[in-house]
Order: structure tokens, then sequence, then C-alpha cells
């Protein structure tokens, strides 16, 4: 199982808020916020709390669990 | 902001100016003094005085590369992106700084060398160093006219990711210089010196690295959260030192087992700069492959 995320979608459907903006309003780099959108990097649970709580939206319509196709 | 922007950007252009008159001074009294070195001419008390002249002009292009280099990272900590040009501008400018250094030790040799009716085979590397200290200040005086650093500032950065970049990067530059210079004194041993060749150029060679490490710190006070890593950096930063430590261990025990017949030898006083340089170097390198995984 990995974990994917609308972080894009969610930035673009509030006046598309850069990458930067998000970072700030988190408290983490733009990078970090570029590396979860990209599927590199698996955020903490303190931050997708916070991002979920600056989006106004609940943890798992953001982040949510897939299963690996070669696992099927 | 803004004044102290104006102040750095006044006090640049003045010392950019200064600067580029000292490298047309110094041009103009090294190739005239050059043939007359080589053929062992008796140099005039005026010609030995402008010699002298032109390490005074060298030390006000060393103010000049620091101050303009301490505004590009000013504007690069508040862009949005690391871009190509900046750090094109900041690697040049690092060079030029050590370049100062290693121009000084260069003329200083040429000097004793001439003394001693020694050959001088340092000329040729005298003047494309000083051509490219000279592009470099030309470059970085025109950007201070046009503006370029004073334009840039507006952009808001909660957590830094630039400096820290713009460290490793720096790192990866001081570090392979540590890295070849120790490697000279490991395979050329004949003629090293430790208190020249080990601690004051690897302390040279270290100083670009110190400054920007410092800068960068003044930045995490400055941030007053005391978080010196967000979570993606401080795992960049694991991965770096695991890997530093792996390569540092391979190459210690690998110096160990080549001198173990030798080990009061040239390793004796290369072990140091070699593991310090190393680990500059493949940590910075560490971090900056890391971090650019996106």
């Amino acid at each position: 199982m990995r974990l994917e995320n609308n972080l894009k979608r969610y930035r673009f459907e509030h006046d598309e808020i850069s990458q930067q903006d998000l970072a700030n309003a988190v408290g983490v780099t733009r990078l970090t916020i570029h590396s979860i959108e990209t599927g590199k990097f698996n955020p903490s649970t303190l931050l997708a709390l916070k991002i979920a709580q600056f989006f106004g939206a609940a943890v798992e319509d953001i982040f949510y669990l897939v299963e690996d196709e070669h696992k099927k | 902001m803004k004044n102290t922007s104006k102040l750095l950007r006044n006090l640049n252009i003045i010392l950019g100016v200064l600067a580029l008159i000292a490298f047309v001074y110094a041009w103009g009294v090294l190739i005239r003094l050059q043939p007359k070195m080589i053929a062992f001419q008796e140099l005039t008390r005026l010609e030995s005085s402008l010699l002298t002249g032109v390490g005074f002009g060298l030390i006000i292009a060393l103010a000049f590369y620091l101050l303009s280099l301490l505004q590009v990272t000013r504007t690069v900590k508040i862009s949005e992106e690391l871009n190509f040009f900046p750090l094109l501008l900041i690697i040049g400018g690092v060079l030029s700084v050590l370049f100062i250094f290693s121009n000084i030790a260069l003329l200083g040799d040429i000097h004793k060398q001439y003394l001693h009716e020694l050959s001088q085979p340092e000329w040729s590397m005298v003047f494309p160093i000083l051509g490219f200290q000279s592009i470099v200040a030309a470059l970085y005086l025109y950007l201070h006219f046009s503006g370029y650093f004073v334009q840039k500032e507006k952009k808001n950065i909660v957590r830094d990711v630039n400096i820290f970049l713009v460290v490793q990067y720096v790192g990866v530059i001081c570090g392979g210089m540590g890295l070849a210079m120790a490697s000279l004194g490991f395979f050329f041993p004949t003629g090293w010196s430790l208190p020249v060749h080990t601690i004051i150029a690897g302390l040279t060679i270290l100083f670009p690295y110190a400054l920007a490490v410092i800068y960068w710190v003044i930045i995490k006070i400055k941030e007053k959260d005391w978080i010196w890593w967000d979570e993606k950096q401080f795992l960049d930063v694991g991965k770096s030192a695991m890997l530093t430590l792996v390569v540092n261990t391979v190459l210690m025990i690998g110096l160990f087992i080549f001198n173990i017949q030798d080990l009061a030898g040239v390793v004796r006083m290369l072990w140091l700069p070699l593991y310090l340089f190393m680990g500059i170097f493949v940590f910075s390198l560490g971090n900056l492959f890391f971090s650019r995984q996106e």
C-alpha cells in the first residue's frame, strides 16, 4: 500500500494558492510541499493534519491509501 | 530592509569600481614585470612597490566579492526558487574568493623564486585566474548597477530552503577543492609542508563554507522557532549523514591500510584534510541529491 494525495487539486480549488504560500502556512519548505505532491515524500501525521486544517478538509479527503499494482 | 539593500548596493558599486580599477592595475603591473622577473632582471624600488599595490588591490576585490555574495544570497533567500543564474553567480563568487588567496600565494611564490633566481611556472596560472576574477567582478558590478539584486526583494518565505541549498553548493565546491588539494599532497608528497599546505590552505578553502554556514545559522536564528530543518530536510540530512559516515569510514580504513608501513609519513599531515573535506563534499552532495529528488 502507498500513500497518495489530492494536494495539487486542493491548491487549485483554493484560489490556486502557490506551493510557497501553502508551505508558509503550514511551516515547511516549498520543496517539501512539492515532494508530497509528486509522491516522493510521505508527510508526518502532524503535517498532514496541518494541511487538512488549512484547507478545512478531513485528512482522508486529501490523503488516501492505494494498493500497489504488483500485489493485486 | 530597503535601506540595508540600498546601502549594500551603493557600497558594492563603490567597491566594484575600485576592484575593477585594481584588476586593470594588476594586469598592467604584472604584464610589465613578468618578462623582467622571468629574465631575473633587477626590479627598481618603484617596480617592487607596484607589486605590493597588486596585493592591496586583491584585498579590495576580496571585499567586493564577499559583499556581493552577501547581496546574492539575500536575493536568493527571498526568491521562490534557486534558479540557475543566481547559482552561477554564487559559484563564480566563491571561486573568485578562493582564487584571491591562491593568487596572493602564487605571487608570493613567484617573488621568492625570482629572488632565488628559480624558474616561475606559476605565471601560467596567474593570468587565467586574474581573467576569470575580472569577468566575475565586471558581471557583479553590472548587476549592481542594473539594480538586479534590489528588484527581486519581495517574496515572503517563512521556512528557508534556498540558503540551505546554497550552503550545499558551496560545500561541494570547497569540499571538492579541499580534496583536490589534499590529494596533491598525497600523490606528490615531496615539498609538502604541514603549516603552509595543510593548515593555511585548508583554512583558506574552508573560509567560504564557514561563511555560508554562519549565514545559514543566522537565518535559522531569525526564524525564531528553532526548527533547523523541516521534516523532509531532516530526512535528507539523515540520509546524507549516513552516506558520509560510510564513505569516510571506507576512506579512512583504506588510508590506514595503504599507509600501514608509513603512518608517520605524509598521511600524518593529510588524514585530517582528507577526512574533513571528504565529509563536507559527500554530505553536501548528498543533501543536494536527496533534496532534488522531488
